[in-house]
């Protein structure tokens, strides 16, 4: 294959049929794979009528035209699903080494319909496709089943949910390799609707570059690039993701106790310093990656595992006023081993903590409560106690405890670690969120924090509009290709664009993709907008809105969202409710939504 | 309509680019896009000297009557913005880099920083010195593959998300202009020391 195998793979489980479907070329081109594609096949295959955890939801794995090429960081893929979280379009992407086996299989994508009678797993292989029984792995967790299918890291892979996914956990994750995750959104959910446990793939297809040459030369430059950047060849490898806990501490962002502070007294417990002092074993890369950024760890009881990434040291740290690193990372390791997303779970493990503390839930969780961790992970896999209320996610909790005001969400997805009142482009980044809160779709730590690609003034609001519309072009680009976000922290979209080139042998240049993320921003907008989502669903949890930040450098601010709101419409082409315009449309070849545009 | 945050990035990339010789008094502009509006500087501004009132804010695509006062080269301003994802554009006159473009139709640099930081500036030839239709198509279009590039005998356009990105290639460029007519005053034979050196001719 040069790019894109040309097949889509499309299993009905509810009758067991399975078909190969030609991947439209134009289509490709358009949306290129991975995120972009999954949005574009999502639109007609799910509409406002089809409930998130029904059979009509499908599942769709997407790989990119660059996946398993061997260019850096080319190991990634995606799943598009109706949220059952959030109930917009969903899309989540992982790293490891599951992507790239199934391109090697030789296929785009994958489409999972239907519900199967009883518990199912998909194996793709050389030999073909095939479902089969998986009754005796139901119940299995993540690293049961995972070495039960056996697992074997360039030959064999394995993706699978675990008890929070089989029991319809509205953050449960879809988990690969092991311990890593398509986290946010719920799709784990959805697998365990369609008693879907696992998929299995083996590869022998290679994708090989159409000019090798090329291809040659972007494989020395980009990793030029990634050598040169301290952040992707010394930050990264040596300390993981959690590097910039204290970075983000220190300038007053890092939500603290439910987003009632910016700062954390503890940060430094739980930082990518202490994490490499005290128990880290090893760094680990995924496929076709010179970063390592993974964190192989041990704690002092014992346990070992991968992780706390920097968002899942926050959510168990500083989102529950908790300092302990063995706790959050034996945290870590449960969600992984459970199937649950760590954002989500950590921030509504704080949300609780705060209703308990107000007496609105009547129980003895309170901040810092580290000993609690273990139960309250396990109880919301399985659905007991007050796990059940946690099972539904923030919103929906606190709902019921008459407080959906002290829910960080942002169209019920559980905000990541960064205080909007800190970095006001990242507030419109959560705002705006096709998929909700979420900092992977149009991070602005690079430009407000870490000077990457300049440092822009962070609490500026006018110009910032913009800003936040490129980087998320840049991200859903990056999603569809399918490439690694840190990357890009020191790789350009036209290195991206060149790679690309020589892969498929069809020319792009950087605004070629940047024209495919806006394409995808917003399909994604009019999926949601199709669903029903208004311009009021593009805002903050009161608290960033109303309540300034008490003390610390962003002492005195509240995010400005509207300002920036009606910027961001005009900077994209939309209407002042938000609503694409017809002439947008057609700019992007987007034609086919024309139902939902003004 | 220009808030001071802005404002100051402008004033002080206005006199840096004036100060270290890369335009004439009255030469050079610069612009960025808000919302659906572009912010440049007023027809005949001192890039050295700009002054909160120096600035016209007009529609990103429609005619209106801010264009009466702003820069020349407004026209090119919004092509590059509608056929890019700029944000800011930077317009200059660095004078090693516009003797360069006389006689080369593309600007390699031989030096380390500059081969990593720009691999190759286009040069494109146009007729008419400013604010053409012909101008503004081909300086739009070489900017979709590159960050900056020259105007045969002109001067270069740069684009980034902030105005300092912008400013950031400029500055390259000449920098890296500068060396390679240094080095060839000097006349001495190059040694290569890149590894695909030739593959930037094909950037």
């Amino acid at each position: 294959m040069r790019g894109w195998a040309g097949n889509i793979l499309d299993i009905n489980l509810t009758d067991g049929a399975i078909d190969v479907l030609p991947l439209d070329h134009e289509m490709a081109r358009l949306f290129l794979g991975g995120r972009g594609l999954g949005a574009r096949l999502l639109w007609d295959l799910v509409g406002p009528e089809v409930e998130p955890l029904s059979p009509e939801n499908v599942l769709i794995f997407t790989t990119g035209p660059i996946t398993a090429s061997a260019s850096q960081t080319s190991n990634r893929f995606n799943v598009s699903t109706k949220s059952p979280l959030t109930d917009t379009i969903l899309h989540a992407n992982s790293g490891g080494w599951w992507g790239m086996q199934f391109k090697r299989t030789g296929y785009d994508a994958l489409i999972v319909r239907g519900r199967a009678e009883k518990p199912t797993l998909i194996e793709i292989t050389a030999e073909g496709v095939s479902l089969q029984d998986a009754t005796h792995l139901w119940g299995k967790t993540v690293f049961e089943t995972t070495e039960a299918l056996g697992q074997d890291r360039n030959k064999r892979n394995v993706l699978c949910i675990g008890p929070a996914g089989e029991n319809l956990v509205r953050i449960a994750a879809i988990m690969n390799d092991k311990e890593r995750s398509l986290a946010r959104g719920g799709a784990g959910a959805v697998m365990g609707s369609k008693n879907l446990k696992a998929i299995v793939v083996e590869g022998t297809q290679k994708n090989q570059p159409a000019d090798k040459e090329q291809f040659k030369f972007m494989l020395y430059e980009t990793g030029k690039l990634l050598k040169a950047s301290p952040l992707t060849s010394q930050a990264l490898p040596e300390f993981g993701t959690a590097v910039v806990m204290n970075v983000v501490n220190e300038i007053g962002a890092l939500p603290t106790r439910n987003f009632q502070q910016s700062q954390f007294e503890g940060a430094d417990q739980i930082s990518g310093e202490t994490i490499t002092d005290t128990i880290l074993e090893t760094n680990q890369a995924c496929w076709a990656c010179p970063i390592t950024c993974t964190r192989i760890t041990k704690t002092s009881s014992g346990k070992e595992g991968e992780g706390p990434e920097f968002e899942s040291a926050w959510a168990f740290g500083a989102q529950c006023g908790i300092d302990d690193l063995d706790a959050i990372t034996e945290a870590n390791y449960l969600c992984n081993d459970l199937g649950l997303d760590t954002i989500s779970m950590g921030n509504t493990i704080g949300c609780a903590m705060e209703l308990a503390e107000k007496r609105l839930l009547h129980s003895d969780l309170r901040f810092g409560r580290a000993d609690l961790l273990p139960g309250l992970i396990s109880d919301t896999a399985y659905r007991q106690g007050l796990g059940n209320d946690l099972a539904e996610g923030s919103f929906r909790m606190a709902a019921k405890y008459g407080a959906p005001e002290l829910s960080m969400t942002v169209k019920k997805l559980e905000m990541p670690a960064y205080d909007p009142r800190g970095m006001q482009g990242q507030g419109l980044v959560y705002a705006t969120g096709n998929r909700g809160a979420c900092h992977e779709t149009g991070n602005m730590l690079g430009p407000e924090v870490l000077a990457l690609p300049r440092l822009i003034d962070r609490f500026a609001t006018q110009g910032k509009a913009g800003i936040v519309s490129v980087h998320q072009n840049s991200a859903a680009v990056i999603d569809s290709l399918v490439y690694c976000k840190f990357a890009n922290m020191a790789v350009a979209e036209e290195f991206f664009a060149r790679t690309l080139t020589a892969v498929t042998g069809e020319t792009f240049t950087a605004d070629d993709l940047m024209m495919v993320g806006e394409r995808v921003w917003t399909l994604e907008r009019l999926y949601n907008l199709r669903e029903g989502f208004t311009k009021a669903d593009d805002t903050l949890p009161d608290r960033l809105l109303n309540e300034p930040v008490a003390e610390g450098p962003s002492k005195g601010f509240t995010a400005q969202i509207p300002p920036m709101l009606e910027e961001y419409y005009a900077f994209r082409g939309w209407d002042k409710n938000g609503v694409p315009r017809e002439k947008k449309l057609k700019e992007l070849s987007l034609q086919f939504a024309i139902e939902v545009a003004e | 309509m220009i808030d001071q945050r802005l404002y100051e990035e402008f004033r002080d990339i206005g006199r840096d680019i004036f100060v270290t010789g890369m335009t004439s008094s009255h030469g050079g502009n610069m612009s960025v896009r808000v919302g659906d509006k572009i912010i440049i500087k007023r027809r005949g501004a001192q890039l050295g000297r700009l002054k909160p009132t120096d600035f016209v804010e007009t529609s990103f695509e429609e005619k209106d009557s801010g264009i009466i006062r702003a820069s020349t080269e407004l026209i090119v301003h919004r092509a590059i913005y509608e056929k890019t994802s700029a944000l800011a554009v930077v317009h200059a006159h660095p004078r090693t880099a516009i003797v360069l473009s006389l006689s080369r139709d593309e600007i390699i640099p031989i030096d380390n920083e500059g081969s990593y930081l720009l691999r190759k500036i286009p040069v494109v030839t146009v007729e008419l010195a400013s604010g053409s239709k012909e101008m503004a198509t081909k300086v739009s279009e070489a900017l979709q593959g590159y960050k900056v590039i020259m105007q045969r005998g002109h001067g270069c356009f740069a684009i980034g998300q902030t105005l300092e990105e912008a400013y950031a290639w400029v500055s390259a460029l000449e920098e890296v202009s500068d060396i390679i007519l240094e080095h060839k005053l000097l006349g001495e034979e190059m040694i290569e020391y890149r590894k695909h050196s030739e593959s930037y001719a094909k950037w």
